[in-house]
């Protein structure tokens, strides 16, 4: 249907406003500074291209950037499955539904900064739970303070505690909207339950899987307190995120040049494929 | 060696007059695209930035209002990458292009950005004709 007046504008107007605020004059403020060199006091020299061709060329961001992709990477292909495994499980019907939907919530009523806490005193070695029982009755060594793999296993373990959730109460909420008709249909017809799956609720969860993955790939793209907190991007540097070595530069280091540089390319990346998988999940539906 | 250091008696002072009446004068504002644009403001405004984002600004304005008053639905159209695109989404699309190929071009090549520069205008058009 056609639209048949513009009055929508006016209560897109607030919100509009809002984003102006909180997020075209910070992107338009980092567009300045990233083609600027400052020594502080407000006083700027113009600096060109120059931040943005040394960002692209170091190594540190190159090593970050793919530390990045394979953290995302690692959380989507399990937290997905996951989500919609722990759904499909979980009842639809009677006095556990509201238990289970409780449970699934609370890990994401924690703040960042306390599921970062929490994780490094459960994972460390001596006085963590998980650290003793690995290390003192298990007889596995495991020490994310010193091990890069054992810190990338617990920031992974960490926020699929954290997220999984996520997906989990979405894909139910897809899940519950299924009318049982299409059940008793598929009954009939005598499907399997992989063919329920594969052609009633995968389809019908489409449309809230596309929401969950774009939350999570953002989410987990722009992820800093959780291992900023468990971690502090260590041992080495082999947790040091995207985020995290962006703010090394611009707040530790003070070079608010390369720092805006290197997020602009950050937001660059995080919008394409924010957009591709918009795109590509929802060009289906146009057909 | 008398008369040099009564040369030099009368030469200093007036090369200081001299320079003294340099900064007194006014000097002349020549307008540079990079020059900060208000030197307190926090925002660090340099007339070029301040142009790209008045470029972009104005684009979706003037698609704002070709899509609401004058081409109902912006032209929607499916076009050869097989996306249905309104003339917004071509904005975004050539928008978000371009800046990939001057990241790439600035990664792989490095400045002068010219070359990035043509390669960018000609992908915008190819996306208002063709995607």
């Amino acid at each position: 249907m056609k639209t048949e007046n513009q009055k929508a504008w006016f209560f897109v107007l607030p919100v509009l406003l809002l984003v102006a605020f909180n997020a075209l004059i910070p992107i338009m403020t980092v567009v300045n500074y990233s083609v600027q060199e400052t020594f502080g006091n407000n006083v700027f020299f113009w600096q060109g291209l120059d931040w943005f061709e040394q960002i692209l060329r170091s190594e540190r961001f190159q090593a970050a950037l793919g530390r990045q992709f394979l953290f995302t990477f690692l959380i989507l292909i399990i937290e997905v499955p996951l989500g919609i495994i722990i759904a499909l499980s979980m009842p639809r019907k009677g006095p556990w539904v509201p238990v289970c939907l409780v449970l699934m919530a609370l890990p994401m009523l924690i703040p960042w900064n306390v599921v970062g806490a929490m994780w490094n005193i459960f994972t460390l070695p001596k006085i963590g739970l998980l650290g003793y029982l690995m290390n003192d009755v298990l007889g596995i060594t495991y020490d994310m303070t010193q091990n890069p793999f054992a810190a990338w296993v617990t920031i992974i373990t960490m926020d699929v505690w954290h997220w999984t959730s996520l997906v989990v109460l979405l894909s139910y909420a897809g899940l519950v909207s299924i009318p049982d008709a299409y059940y008793q249909a598929a009954k009939i017809d005598g499907a399997s339950p992989w063919k329920v799956f594969r052609y009633i609720q995968l389809p019908k969860m489409k449309t809230v899987l596309t929401i969950a993955i774009l939350l999570r790939f953002m989410d987990s793209f722009n992820i800093y307190t959780e291992p900023f907190v468990l971690t502090g991007g260590g041992p080495g540097n082999s947790t040091t995120l995207l985020s995290i070595d962006l703010v090394k530069i611009a707040l530790g280091q003070f070079d608010l040049g390369p720092a805006a540089a290197m997020s602009l390319i950050y937001f660059a990346i995080t919008l394409l494929v924010s957009w591709l998988f918009y795109t590509l999940m929802t060009k289906d539906d146009e057909q | 060696m008398k008369h040099l250091l009564s040369t030099l008696f009368i030469l200093l002072p007036s090369t200081a007059l001299a320079q003294w009446a340099s900064v007194s004068e006014p000097k002349e504002e020549v307008f540079s695209w990079t020059a900060p644009l208000w030197p307190s403001f926090w925002m660090a405004w340099t007339p070029a930035t301040f142009a790209l984002f008045c470029g972009i600004f104005g684009a979706i304005a003037l698609i704002g209002l070709l899509e609401g008053f004058k081409l109902r639905d912006g032209l929607e159209r499916r076009g050869i990458l097989g996306l249905t695109t309104t003339l917004g989404d071509r904005l975004f699309i050539s928008l978000l292009g371009s800046a990939y190929i001057f990241l790439a071009w600035l990664g792989l090549a490095g400045q002068p950005v010219w070359w990035p520069l043509a390669i960018s205008m000609g992908w915008m058009v190819f996306c208002f004709w063709k995607v």
